[in-house]
């Protein structure tokens, strides 16, 4: 038994085992990429999606950095670097911090947690089909890496002229962006099909 | 492999959200039987999308880098800062690495996005087929690098909570940030709306 698959970046046709593929390939004609691997364990990417989501509560719940100056203190959480912009009158770019640090992982896993854990009992969770496309539509706006860098950047700036301490939120932010990177390399939309149609076999 | 069969040749369609390949149906409007997305053989209007979005984030690249992204005001003056003075502070205030960090991210990166869309682009409109390979590792890395750039939309949203010390002193928004979080999101759009399989279809 084998298939047919074409290459998402050059359109190239490969014959492939029917198999699920035990290691990411490449095309032979450019390179891209073809598959992922996709005998991952459901377990795994569940527990995975659970820890993001205690890391997530972390994150929001504790402050991410205060400083202190001349006696008087402040602290700031995820969702006061959002609030700030949006109070200074730039919605727009408020709501683009909110989504890309806080709604967009929030949304990638839950919607996870609600397609797997039904799954994971051999059923389907109703409206599976338009979770999963709204999965992959939230994944590229996921910045939890890009934000963490600019928390670095924002502390040496601040550490200039006043005493910056990190917050439990900062280590947990750390901890989720690994955790996320793991659980999307995990859940890949071949990886979640595949564990859909081995239970419906 | 000898002659090369692709997708297009076979009438096999690629379904670009759950990746299934289907073999194209004769309807209108055909969706894909797994995820029930649409399916086009080729992303609908590929060129001319990606190009308009990428004038816009070309344009807008200009204030995001004139205007300023943030204010900062203490008891005795007020600071402008661009994203190049904002490097040129931290210069010279000692922590270089964050200044070249700040530099490639929010300057080069950007402009490096937009001159590797206008190549890959050209490319395609042309039907050119030479350096095809390199044309696609190209548009890979846009793919790859362009969120970095939003590294210093996070920064200043920070200070911005951080910094309201008894009205001491205080950072507020500049223009320019909007501006510059415009010019990642429209660039990360144009790529998304660009079909790297037109780089590879023999001309017509
Ligand atoms: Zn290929
Ligand atoms: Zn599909």
């Amino acid at each position: 038994m084998s298939a047919l698959i074409v290459c998402p970046s050059c359109d190239l046709a490969h014959c492939i085992g029917a198999a699920p593929s035990k290691e990411r390939t490449v095309c032979a004609r450019c390179g891209g990429l073809l598959q992922r691997a996709e005998n991952g364990n459901i377990d795994a990417a569940i527990a995975l999606a659970v820890s993001a989501l205690v890391l997530f509560a972390f994150s929001n719940a504790y402050p991410l950095v205060a400083i202190q100056s001349n006696g008087s203190g402040r602290a700031t959480t995820l969702l006061g670097a959002a609030l700030g912009l949006y109070r200074q009158g730039h919605t727009l770019l408020a709501s683009l911090v909110f989504f890309t640090t806080i709604a967009a992982p929030f949304l990638q896993i839950t919607s996870l947690l609600y397609l797997l854990l039904p799954l994971r009992r051999r059923r389907e969770a109703p409206g599976q089909r338009i979770v999963f496309r709204l999965l992959t539509r939230i994944r590229p706006w996921i910045f939890v890496e890009v934000f963490m860098l600019g928390a670095l950047v924002a502390l040496v700036r601040l550490a200039a002229f006043a005493r910056v301490v990190p917050g439990v939120a900062l280590w947990s932010c750390a901890l989720l962006m690994f955790t996320l990177t793991a659980l999307t390399s995990r859940t890949s939309p071949g990886q979640f099909w595949r564990w859909v149609e081995d239970r419906r076999a | 492999m000898i002659a090369l069969q692709t997708g297009k040749s076979l009438g096999l369609i690629l379904c670009l959200e759950c990746r299934a390949t289907v073999r194209a149906l004769d309807v209108r409007y055909p969706r894909c039987p797994r995820c029930h997305a649409h399916l086009h053989p080729r992303k609908p209007h590929s060129l001319a999308l990606t190009t308009a979005l990428l004038l816009c984030a070309a344009v807008l690249y200009i204030p995001a880098n004139l205007l300023p992204v943030m204010y900062t005001r203490t008891v005795f003056d007020e600071e402008k800062d661009t994203i190049m003075s904002g490097v040129l502070v931290m210069l010279h205030s000692g922590s270089w690495p964050i200044a070249v960090l700040v530099f490639v991210a929010s300057i080069v990166v950007p402009m490096l996005k937009i001159l590797a869309l206008v190549v890959v682009l050209f490319s395609a409109w042309r039907g050119s087929a030479r350096y095809r390979t390199q044309r696609s590792e190209l548009y890979r890395m846009v793919e790859f690098i362009g969120r970095w750039s939003m590294l210093d939309v996070y920064a200043i949203s920070l200070l911005v909570a951080l910094v309201q010390i008894r009205s001491l002193a205080s950072v507020a928004v500049g223009w320019g940030a909007l501006a510059f979080g415009a010019v990642v999101v429209l660039t990360m759009v144009a790529a998304r709306t660009f079909d790297e399989r037109l780089l590879w279809d023999p001309p017509p």
